[in-house]
């Protein structure tokens, strides 16, 4: 850490400082500084570049670009800041992709979101927004939503227009005589949910693949600065619903460090126990969804199965089964009553019982081994390069996992270890999901002694303990919080005004953003039967893919 | 009277709906327990009645014929599939009394019925300017020649033992000892046959979650059903054609009759869905690789083994 900090002596910054206990917080003067920064920053070993997140602030006229740097290996983690100018033609710099790979996509998006112009970045077209969007910059302050609304009516016909045209232009520019073609593999296609691939195929084989995003770009992080502290989170669960404990989680932390509260251990006790019980959900939709790539559907029905089991218990604590918006700043939202742990147990003993079922008939499938045993390798290097997090990063060797490296909630008291493979095949990243259920189970089973020895010996009192209050108006600040969500690292970087009644900017990093960049360097050379396989154990959500 | 009783009722064109609505039923529901699910549950006992509507539903539905593909092509693909599928029904001694068209060349017409379909499938796919839909001919043209190799091998194996392409004097001379001989043929038969109807892991040309719908893309209303009664056509001719040649067809304990052909092709269509309740698809790579290098030799080999055990155990040609 001390070498990071003396790295910044060389650059003119207004601070430099630590934060939390993993980070260094600095801020450059200048930013033109940034490019050699960042290098210094990757010669030090920090080669991930999480996100890039600009926070607008149209009163002071400045655009202030964060970027976040992790060390995958050390641990050792880096938010560097700078200013400028917000002027559309000055609204200028320098681009770390040429250092970076990862940052590809996020500076797409700070280009389409906010109209930053990145230099020399080598592709910088539009992502997630569609043609009504393009030029506009709508997460700026000063965007008017409603001019927007009228004039969504003149591009009714741009985005017809231009699929046809596109369509047109890419018969136009292969050899009509030749076996080459783009497929749409989606937005409708059976397997691929609202993401579309352009395949450029030349019969079986895949070229190329340049996915497009952004059909279930819902604005979340412009929807949650409309919503208040508390509102905000049925927007932040909403990344997406298969796990949506955690995102809260991650949320609920980067307010409560603005506001300085600190929630009680009993609180801190169910936020595992139902974060853990949401991976759960996840990693069985997870799973099956792999197999159903392959077409055989059994293993989704009998997980879906186990599933239910756990959803009960949510249901029964929080009256929902999927968007249940149970976390809220301050703690958890309702306390804790015996014939919710009842639920749970129900939950347990299912999974317990087809646990072994599962196993021998799915996870050592010889026909899914010859399948997915040698196809769509992860390298520790692709995965340090593109900030490839959770599960997909694991299973590749590369031992990061949130909840031991920076433990939240009560995971610092919670027993656990790395899980990893080795080789970072597709079956690894399926196995190592399946290795994770067992984990989570571990867990759960570790909380819910925990919470009932708390109750029992009336440490806890379940229907008092689980919230404490946070104030309406919270004080001007910023806080990043990092949380292991059910497919990776989800970040979240909170900025509030003086007095604010709702955040001022909330970025979300999610982890399907990253993944799916992969896919295109996975999946050149191999067939087109390879794209649902590779697709399905990058574990990709459409919902935290587009936000 | 009796050929047109033939024609439309046993074993026609009745009988042909009759098997596809139930086989379709009785896919679905024994399929759910496997998946954990209960299947059809309202209509009629069991759910019985849901794929007679299904099927009635399909047929008075719009029939859409895209825009750009040669209509007369596309139309009558399926309809020349139904009749080809269907017409091996007429080769197969269903009861000890009843075969349509006796004949001594009864196995060739089988085999080469059974033949042509894939080809009239790929040319629905074909026919549909799609790219989906082409991609899913070509692969049915791909899967076709590289497992009907071992398929004809296998088919013939039985030919070879007595010495008859006649299906009714198959069936008579075949007993316990050639079964045992030809049970090696009767495997490579099934994994062909596996091959031959898309079946998992042999699901490739309409590999849902790759291609869309294959063939089918484009396919819907009536020209939908009628693919789809020619899949189930195309299952009975492949199970009748296993049980006959293999099993002893009508034969079976106690008394002989078209009960037990039922038997033996309802327990290959159970043994077909367990395989496709727990296997997952192969590539075509995969595919092409394990049939050339694996499935071909085997069925030479298998050939082999008929001619040797024909000498020693059945006293050589006559």
């Amino acid at each position: 850490m001390k070498r990071i900090l003396r790295l910044f002596d060389a650059f003119e910054t207004e601070y430099v400082e630590p934060y939390k206990s993993s980070w260094i917080k600095a801020k450059l003067k200048r930013q033109d500084d940034l490019r050699a920064v960042a290098e210094a920053l990757k010669e030090e070993g920090l080669r991930s570049l999480v996100t890039v997140s600009p926070t607008d602030f149209p009163d002071e006229s400045r655009m202030e670009m964060n970027y976040f740097f992790e060390d995958l290996q050390t641990k050792r983690n880096c938010w560097l800041k700078c200013d400028i100018p917000r002027t559309p033609d000055q609204c200028r710099i320098d681009s770390l992709t040429p250092l970076f790979a990862g940052a590809d996509w996020s500076e797409r998006e700070a280009f389409s979101m906010f109209g930053v112009d990145f230099a020399d970045h080598p592709d910088l077209r539009p992502i997630i927004v569609s043609q009504d969007f393009y030029g506009k910059a709508p997460f700026r302050k000063d965007f008017d939503w409603e001019a927007h609304e009228a004039d969504t009516l003149n591009h009714l016909k741009t985005i017809v227009n231009d699929f046809e045209k596109e369509q047109q232009n890419s018969d136009a520019n292969l050899d009509p005589d030749g076996s080459e073609t783009v497929l749409n593999w989606g937005p409708t296609h059976p397997a691929s949910g609202p993401i579309r691939l352009k395949v450029h195929c030349d019969g079986e084989e895949v070229i190329g693949i340049d996915p497009d995003i952004g059909y279930v770009w819902r604005a979340l992080e412009h929807l949650v600065t409309q919503k208040d502290f508390i509102g905000a989170i049925v927007a932040v669960e909403r990344l997406c619903f298969m796990d949506n404990i955690n995102s809260m989680v991650g949320y609920c932390m980067a307010v409560e460090e603005i506001a300085e509260i600190q929630i009680t251990p009993f609180a801190a006790w169910m936020r595992v126990l139902l974060g853990e019980t949401a991976r759960i959900s996840s990693h069985m939709m997870g799973l099956g969804g792999f197999f159903n790539m392959m077409g055989l559907h059994t293993l989704a029905m009998w997980n879906m199965d186990v599933r239910e089991f756990f959803l009960d218990f949510l249901e029964s604590y929080s009256g929902a089964r999927i968007a249940t918006a149970a976390i809220e700043p301050g703690g958890v939202r309702y306390g804790l009553q015996s014939n919710m742990l009842d639920e749970l147990q129900k939950a347990l003993d299912k999974f317990d019982a087809t646990k072994e079922d599962i196993r021998s008939i799915f996870v050592k499938n010889p026909t899914m081994k010859l399948r997915a045993g040698t196809l769509g390798i992860l390298t520790t290097d692709m995965i340090e390069q593109y900030a490839l997090c959770g599960p997909v990063a694991r299973a590749g060797g590369v031992r990061t996992d949130i909840r031991l490296d920076e433990p939240y909630a009560a995971y610092s008291e919670v027993e656990m270890a790395y899980i990893t493979q080795e080789t970072g095949t597709a079956k690894d990243r399926f196995t190592q999901l399946f290795n994770e259920l067992e984990q989570s189970v571990d867990i759960i089973k570790q909380a819910k002694k925990r919470i009932e020895a708390g109750i029992a010996d009336g440490e806890f009192n379940p229907t008092k303990d689980h919230m404490v209050k946070v104030p309406k108006k919270l004080p001007k600040g910023e806080a990043i919080s990092r949380v292991e969500w059910a497919r990776g690292e989800v970040l979240m970087h909170l900025v509030t005004e003086e007095k604010a009644k709702s955040p001022y900017r909330l970025k979300m990093k999610a982890p399907s953003f990253n993944h799916t960049m992969m896919l295109d360097h996975l999946l050149r050379g191999q067939t087109l039967s390879d794209i649902p396989l590779v697709f399905g154990s990058l574990y990709i959500c459409q919902g935290d893919l587009d936000r | 009277m009796e050929l047109l009783f033939n024609i439309i009722v046993f074993p026609g064109l009745l009988y042909l709906l009759l098997w596809t609505v139930a086989l379709f039923w009785f896919f679905r529901k024994f399929m759910a327990p496997l998946h954990k699910r209960v299947g059809p549950h309202f209509n009629g006992p069991a759910g019985s009645y849901q794929t007679l509507f299904d099927l009635s539903k399909l047929l008075s539905k719009e029939s859409i014929t895209p825009r750009h593909v040669n209509p007369y092509l596309f139309s009558l693909m399926p309809l020349l599939a139904v009749i080809i599928a269907a017409l091996p029904t007429a080769l197969i001694p269903w009861t000890p009394g009843i075969t349509v068209v006796p004949s001594d060349y009864g196995l060739l017409g089988l085999v080469v019925l059974i033949g042509i379909e894939p080809f009239l499938l790929f040319l629905t796919g074909f026919g549909s300017h799609n790219k989906y839909a082409f991609l899913g001919g070509i692969r049915v043209l791909t899967q076709m020649i590289s497992m009907e190799t071992a398929f004809f091998l296998a088919a013939l194996s039985p030919a070879l033992l007595f010495g008859t392409l006649n299906l009714q004097t198959i069936v008579h001379t075949s007993g316990w000892v050639s079964f045992l001989v030809l049970l090696p043929g009767f495997t490579l038969y099934f994994i062909a046959l596996l091959g031959l109807l898309e079946q998992p892991p042999f699901n490739i040309p309409d590999a849902e979650q790759e291609i869309v719908y294959g063939f089918y893309t484009e396919y819907s209303g009536t020209n939908y059903f009628l693919l789809k009664l020619a899949e189930f056509a195309e299952f009975m001719a492949l199970f009748a054609g296993a049980a006959t040649l293999f099993l002893g067809g009508y034969r079976g304990l106690f008394f002989d009759g078209y009960l037990w052909l039922f038997v033996k092709m309802l327990a290959i269509a159970v043994f077909m869905m367990i395989l496709r309740a727990s296997t997952p698809r192969i590539t075509m790579r995969q595919m092409l690789r394990f049939s050339w290098r694996y499935l071909v030799p085997l069925s030479l080999l298998n050939t082999a083994w008929v001619l040797l055990a024909k000498i020693y155990f059945f006293g050589g040609a006559q």
